[in-house]
């Protein structure tokens, strides 16, 4: 079920959703025509909640970590609704998301960087930082469940955009700032290690 | 190495010219182990999808889409129009709810992975809800707009499940504007907008099943009017006011084309 009835019985809301929460585990849905003065929501806000779910995920696919990936999707939602005025219409919202999100990751990635001491990097480069076997990407490994674990972040990305999003080489490339070659290289060498994965689970993927 | 195993993944994914598409085709006819290797990248690709379409069946955080709500938005060029009374917190609950169970009904993961969930009845009634939120839309009508019309179609048949095709009706006076994906009775469905002069939002609706219905079915749900029909491994509806006419006539137009 989508979009429930109406609730005539419901509580005049008074803008504490807490709770509610139990209702939103318990996968209770309702929907009513009760309207709050101060949590109005926009149609803009609301079709990027309905993004949500896929921005997750790609934000998954970037950071392999559930939380950094909530925290990340958080942030780029929140530069979208203070940049709104910056958005074609005309084009995708979705795309606009998924983009703010990688721009943002990049920018963090690159902020880890300095921090560690290991200098300024090219954005190209970004991506591949997080696939290094640090204690810190590690812990984030072991948060990406299934055998798509075995795939860094830059293999993943790329799988998830044209694979699963449908988007296409030229659109992925644009989408995640990288070459239309790197796409195509970077999809097959994804695939190609997930099959190695499926082959032998257990063992490692070079 | 065979000279066209590096190219079989742009071959899986139609990035290929033409030329080298039928070159490994037909190397394809007679390579039994670049076959091996095509059938070994499929088989990667659907855990791909299945894993990834399992991240989408998680619960949405709570928090996440109340500080989505809460934000400060800077609505002056964006939308003139926002924010709309009418639609308030309770419709973001909703909104969080429905993608939870979306994702939590079990569909995500069983249909890539073969597992038939028969399109319920009740799918009708949920497009019937979603007709009511969306019809409404002016500026966000569609996630996709129909400029995109080769990517809404690749993106929905793969996300659906069944080969997602958008046909032509302006014949019937109806212009395409794009495309949303929903979850009806826990299925992906593709939404296909389209526009009449006057404005009024004609929806096409696609759910993938292993057990199309026999013939067309007119119906009324919730003020709105409804043709459906079965068709390959899927069921269709047509969704527009109650009062249209010409909605059999749509359908029967869409049904020689999807």
């Amino acid at each position: 079920m989508a979009v429930g009835r109406a609730s005539p019985a419901y509580p005049e809301p008074s803008c504490a959703l807490a709770p509610f929460i139990p209702l939103l585990s318990l996968g209770v849905l309702i929907i009513g025509d009760v309207t709050c003065e101060d949590c109005m929501l926009t149609d803009f806000k609301r079709d990027m909640i309905a993004v949500l779910p896929r921005l997750r995920r790609f934000a998954r696919s970037l950071t392999r970590s559930v939380p950094e990936a909530d925290d990340l999707v958080q942030e780029a939602c929140l530069r979208a609704l203070s940049k709104s005025h910056q958005w074609d219409p005309a084009q995708p919202l979705d795309r606009w998301l998924f983009r703010i999100t990688r721009n943002l990751w990049i920018s963090e990635i690159r902020k880890r960087k300095v921090r560690l001491g290991e200098g300024h990097i090219p954005a190209e480069e970004s991506a591949e930082l997080i696939t290094t076997e640090t204690g810190e990407s590690r812990v984030a490994f072991s948060q990406l469940q299934g055998k798509i674990a075995a795939l860094p972040s830059d293999l993943a990305s790329v799988l998830l955009v044209v694979s699963v999003e449908g988007y296409s080489y030229a659109e992925a490339a644009e989408l995640l700032d990288i070459p239309i070659g790197t796409v195509m290289s970077r999809i097959h060498r994804a695939r190609k290690t997930l099959a190695q994965k499926i082959a032998d689970p257990v063992g490692g993927v070079q | 190495m065979n000279q066209y195993q590096e190219k079989l993944s742009a071959f899986l994914d139609g990035e290929l010219s033409e030329t080298e598409t039928r070159a490994i085709e037909k190397a394809l006819e007679s390579d039994a182990e670049l076959q091996a290797e095509l059938e070994t990248l499929m088989a990667a690709d659907r855990v791909a999808k299945d894993e990834f379409a399992a991240i989408l069946g998680e619960p949405v955080p709570f928090e996440l889409a109340k500080a989505i709500q809460d934000a400060p938005e800077d609505i002056v060029a964006n939308d003139p129009g926002a924010p709309r009374k009418g639609t308030g917190w309770l419709t973001a609950v909703a909104a969080v709810i429905a993608l939870a169970i979306g994702g939590s009904g079990g569909y995500w993961a069983g249909l890539t992975q073969g597992n038939e969930v028969v399109a319920a009845p009740g799918w009708l009634q949920d497009i019937a809800d979603y007709h009511t939120v969306y019809a409404a839309q002016k500026r966000h009508l569609v996630e996709v707009p129909a400029s995109e019309r080769d990517h809404i179609q690749t993106w929905l048949t793969n996300t659906v499940g069944a080969d997602v095709r958008v046909p032509d009706l302006t014949a019937q006076g109806l212009e395409f504007q794009g495309a949303r994906l929903l979850v009806a009775a826990g299925k992906p469905v593709a939404q296909l907008m389209y526009l009449d002069a006057n404005e009024r939002v004609v929806a096409l609706c696609q759910i993938q099943t292993e057990t199309p219905r026999d013939g067309f079915a007119e119906q009324s749900i919730q003020n709105f009017g409804m043709v459906s029909w079965g068709g390959e491994n899927s069921n269709f509806v047509v969704v527009g006011d109650e009062g249209r006419s010409d909605l059999a006539e749509i359908a029967q137009a869409a049904a020689t084309q999807v």
